[in-house]
């Protein structure tokens, strides 16, 4: 058998190389100068990002290696984001570097780097097993970087929770997808697609119940991945443990990240298994299941947590249902919902977390009781932090509330298309219902900080990359919510790209 | 050179070695010991590949778990005191709940596999010589993700290094 | 000399021995179950004599090097010697501490016995002389020895003994370590052979001595004096001997076995010598191709003659010290190695050999 190389471009695949040899740089930087670059460092890896952004916006569409890179506009919209997240991720580790991590800044930044690396593989990627090695190159360094402070009992426990969570939900992915090998004889997703609905018109209709395994497991393996419940048990305690920057990481970028491998495998590759026509194999009433799941316990359970962090853990539990929600309602709008939403989400979300990371420096504590009376000592960082907390919550006219909107919208779009997605409405109905409940969480915060009878006693002093990062959340979530269609009209033709 | 009328045989040997052990390896309380069935399991799941006519993996099987993983487990094992010296509990207060998941998992999972009969590799035959026909897809089809393996394993080295460094050295 | 012709191949013998005992009409399975059953225990025995004699040969070299006789009592240079050193140790009584853990300390070195055998079902003693040419050969080969790094764990944390458990991570850390050069070196002759079955490789090495790998210039020398190294370090021997330093750990791993577990030890040891001279041989030296003689006796002379060598090693070069083995293994064997098999793969690429 001769085999051949695919037609490949090194053009396309330009800032994933980049990032990666930008992540050795600096760590080769950190070393050269003795670990005394303090800050320098940081701002290397975020030039890198910009660099990393600007060959991005250059490279343009089309396949960098077979099935296996192409670069298409749902991977350069998920890439992104996931730059988006890492730049604000690093801008806001700043505090932790300067005090904490003395010895291994460079690895830091560079595990970050290279966890994004990971990531834009697999947004790139449109074959089974480039998307797992891309999953995994996303989640290990984030293993590490979960368990960074060596000394602290917590981020060690978060470490070592992650790494054996990780690693079960990589087998568990694995072996749903050692099934649709089985079932397809290739790992190329589009191809598969097309041999499954040739097996299944072999076997007039009938392709097995194998399927079902097949779909459990993969779901399984990126519910962990999105902390779907009740695949969500070590988001909280991994949140809490770990550095914060890297929580907010892992609760956008690692999130978005298991959102792209559900978009390739389940929206693009079983896109016919949708169908309740197609029971029992079908995969849409499962994720509708795990999707309330995610947004009663979640929204529940943060209403009890005394930690900013584990709260804001439950709260990414929810906003990963909502997300859900976008990716059942498989017509037309629903993936341009996804996308805003996480586009949105990002931004909120990595805002909240800079704000959190800047209180823990400052006064040591991530507890909400700490936050009281922050609004007299720092009026700007409240309000900041209010914001953040409100678009999360999806209050108009913050970027959240149109995230929300698009995704419930096109929920109801398509409960209302045919008789057989009714149950969606209920879906809709839930998210509507945990939506307020949610409200009462976040409100409690900025309740906290504005309502206290004594001023703080601490002043909150950001650091620069930190006062960065907190713009940046604050204008993507107040331009987007003033003019959501910029990306939106981006976002609306996703979904044409995943079904050619 | 054996008839598949005895691979039958050898099989279920393999398989019933690979149960026990993997059994045995979640449930002694001498974590050495566990360590040994471990490398007896994994053994016999290369001694399964064998059976299958993929020798390479086999081999591979037994190069990267015998030789790299288990004998890492072993080392840390002698190195963690606390660890080599006492009887190790293996379960927690969710062991019941967790034996009925894993049951129901397990269970599930064989009736589904036992229920379907479409597979499209069966009717495939095996490339006479696999192990050129690996190595050429590896290089050339699948070359990107063999690459990105690298990057991987960069990664996971840094990550592993900067954790068991010393600090303040 | 002229050898006569019957000895020229063994391979007739076999198929007279095949016949004979498919003539007796058994049935398939049980027929192949036999035969190699037979060959197993053909290639047992012979590796038993050879293991002893290379204990002899090795207190001979060894007390000459050092102006000494060496065993003189028993035959003719004390030829017998060893046989009778292995007959007193079966009779010996087994002392076994009670500390030990019975399982781990009883199977360790049967494993260790077993491990060193299994690897001489895909070496090439001759044209034709091979139990079974696999087509992983060569990955088969470094797969199986795995096991004997397992048994030496097994040894040291059975027997309970602080020397012998350190013995038993020193000589895991060093095999594990020199794992990375040897397979490295290897790999460039498997770029050329274009196969990993041991035969393929040999006959890559057709004709005269100038085909052999070790002459291809410039990196089959590199690729078998980095073999040669990291093949001393895999077999434990001086200069990386610190498993069983004696100064240091007493006897390393196999201090509290006794009688003839003690022998298994001791036996295994001597066969994987002669395991990493035959694969060194196979590789790089043409295996059994060499003119006028029956293919053989190439085979043993050359692979003796590597024996030779890793026994002059041991009784002329000092011990390393642990952390120096670890040095060397990974800052300079394991770049050499890496640079030498791109520089063989480049070549094998352009066509740069002949």
């Amino acid at each position: 058998m001769e085999a051949q190389l695919p037609p490949y471009s090194i053009k396309m695949m330009l800032p994933e190389l980049f990032l990666f040899v930008w992540a050795l740089v600096v760590i080769t930087f950190d070393l050269l100068t003795r670990r005394k670059s303090g800050s320098a460092v940081g701002y290397l890896a975020m030039l890198g990002l910009v660099i990393c952004g600007g060959i991005l916006s250059i490279t343009g569409y089309g396949r960098g290696f077979g099935m296996m890179f192409i670069n298409d506009p749902v991977a350069v919209f998920f890439k992104v984001i996931f730059l988006g997240a890492a730049f604000m991720a690093i801008g806001s580790s700043f505090g932790i570097t300067n005090r904490k991590i003395v010895n291994h800044r460079g690895e830091y930044f560079g595990l970050i780097l290279l966890s994004t690396v990971g990531m834009m593989f697999l947004a790139s990627s449109q074959e089974l097993l480039s998307l797992y090695i891309g999953l995994e190159l996303t989640t290990i360094p984030l293993f590490v970087l979960a368990g960074f402070f060596k000394d602290d009992r917590k981020s060690v426990e978060s470490g070592i929770k992650y790494m054996i969570m990780g690693a079960l939900s990589s087998a568990l992915l694995l072996y749903g997808i050692s099934f649709l090998y089985g079932l397809s004889g290739t790992t190329d997703i589009v191809q598969m697609k097309i041999n499954l609905a040739v097996t299944q018109l072999a076997n007039e209709g009938d392709i097995g119940v194998i399927l079902i395994l097949a779909t459990v497991t993969i779901l399984a393996g990126i519910g962990f991945k999105l902390a779907l419940p009740p695949f969500h048990q070590w988001a909280p305690d991994v949140y809490e443990g770990s550095p914060t920057p890297i929580a907010a990481f892992l609760s956008v970028g690692s999130k978005a990240a298991g959102i792209v491998a559900f978009v390739k495998i389940m929206m693009l590759g079983l896109e016919a298994f949708y169908d309740p026509v197609m029971k029992p194999n079908d995969w849409g009433i499962l994720v509708g299941v795990l999707a309330i799941a995610a947004m009663v316990w979640g929204n529940v359970a943060a209403v009890r947590q005394s930690n900013i962090k584990r709260m804001l853990a439950f709260s990414s539990i929810a906003q990963a249902g909502y997300i859900m929600i976008g990716m059942v309602a498989m017509n037309q709008y629903g993936l341009a919902a996804v996308g805003f939403y996480t586009f949105v989400y990002m931004f909120a979300n990595m805002g909240a977390f800079a704000i959190v990371t800047v209180v823990e420096d400052q006064t040591g504590s991530c507890k909400i009781s700490s936050y009281a009376g922050l609004s007299r000592t720092s009026p700007f960082l409240s309000a900041a932090l209010a914001v953040f907390l409100l678009s999360l919550a999806g209050i108009p006219p913050l970027a959240g509330f149109f995230a929300k909107y698009y995704v419930f919208a096109a929920a109801i779009a398509m409960a209302g298309s045919s008789n057989g997605h009714t149950w969606l409405y209920w879906l809709v109905g839930v998210g509507l219902l945990t939506t307020v409940f949610a409200l009462y969480y976040y409100a409690n915060v900025i309740k906290t900080a504005y309502f206290a009878r004594e001023a703080s006693p601490y002043r909150l002093r950001p650091l620069r990359p930190a006062l960065l990062v907190i713009a940046i959340g604050l204008l993507g979530v107040l331009i987007f919510g003033v003019v959501p269609e910029t990306i939106v009209d981006f976002a609306r033709d996703l979904p044409y790209y995943i079904a050619h | 050179m054996v008839e598949a009328a005895d691979t039958g045989v050898v099989f279920w040997l393999l398989a019933a070695a690979v149960l026990i052990s993997g059994f045995l390896v979640v449930s002694l309380k001498n974590i050495f010991h566990c360590a040994i069935f471990l490398v007896i399991c994994l053994t016999a799941v290369a001694g399964i590949f064998l059976l299958l006519d993929a020798e390479f993996l086999a081999a591979a099987q037994v190069l990267i778990y015998v030789g790299a993983v288990s004998i890492l487990m072993i080392f840390a094992i002698m190195l963690t005191s606390r660890l080599a010296a006492h009887n190790v509990i293996q379960t927690n207060r969710h062991a019941i709940i967790a034996f009925f998941i894993s049951m129901v998992f397990g269970l599930g999972a064989i009736a589904l596999i036992a229920g379907t009969h479409i597979w499209r590799l069966a009717i495939e035959t095996l490339p006479a010589d696999n192990i050129a026909t690996i190595g050429k897809l590896l290089m050339t089809e699948f070359m990107l993700p063999f690459e990105v393996v690298s990057v991987l394993l960069l990664a996971a080295m840094i990550g592993a290094i900067v954790l068991a460094r010393k600090e303040g050295s | 000399m002229i050898w006569p012709v019957a000895f020229a191949e063994l391979r007739p013998i076999f198929d007279w021995l095949y016949d004979m005992v498919s003539s007796t009409g058994l049935p398939e399975p049980w027929l192949s179950v036999v035969i190699y059953t037979g060959l197993g225990a053909m290639m047992f025995g012979v590796l038993a004599v050879l293991a002893l004699y290379l204990v002899w040969w090795e207190r001979k070299i060894s007390a000459h090097i050092q102006q000494r006789f060496g065993p003189m009592r028993h035959g003719w240079h004390g030829w017998y010697q060893t046989i009778m050193d292995a007959i007193k140790l079966l009779q010996k009584e087994h002392v076994d501490v009670a500390t030990r853990d019975k399982f781990v300390f009883f199977w360790a070195p049967v494993m260790c016995f077993v491990a060193a055998f299994l690897a001489y079902v895909t070496i090439p003693f001759g044209e034709g002389l091979i139990v079974a040419d696999l087509n992983i050969g060569v990955l088969y080969i470094m797969a199986v020895t795995t096991f004997t790094i397992i048994s030496l764990l097994m040894a040291g944390w059975g027997s309970n003994n602080k020397y012998a458990l350190l013995g038993g991570m020193r000589s895991a850390a060093q095999v594990v370590s020199y794992e990375v050069p040897m397979v490295a070196s290897i790999l460039v002759v498997v770029v050329f052979a274009g196969s990993l079955s041991m035969v393929d490789i040999v006959r890559a090495q057709d004709g005269m001595f100038y085909n052999w790998f070790i002459f291809r210039l410039p990196f089959g020398p590199i690729a078998f004096l980095t073999y040669i190294v990291a093949a001393t370090a895999e077999a434990n021997r001086t200069p990386f001997d610190i498993p069983e330093a004696e100064q240091e750990l007493v006897a390393g791993f196999n201090i509290e076995y006794s009688g003839m577990k003690f022998a298994m030890f001791f036996l295994a040891e001597f066969v994987n010598m002669f395991t990493v001279s035959a694969i060194a041989v196979t590789l790089f030296l043409g295996g059994w191709n060499g003119v006028f003689l029956p293919s053989w006796f190439w085979f043993l002379l050359k692979t003796f003659a590597v024996v030779l060598l890793l026994m002059l090693f041991r009784w002329t070069y000092p011990r390393l010290r642990v952390d120096q083995l670890m040095e060397f293994a990974w800052k300079f064997l394991v770049p050499l190695t890496f640079a030498n098999l791109i520089l063989g793969a480049w070549m094998k690429y352009a066509g740069w050999y002949w």
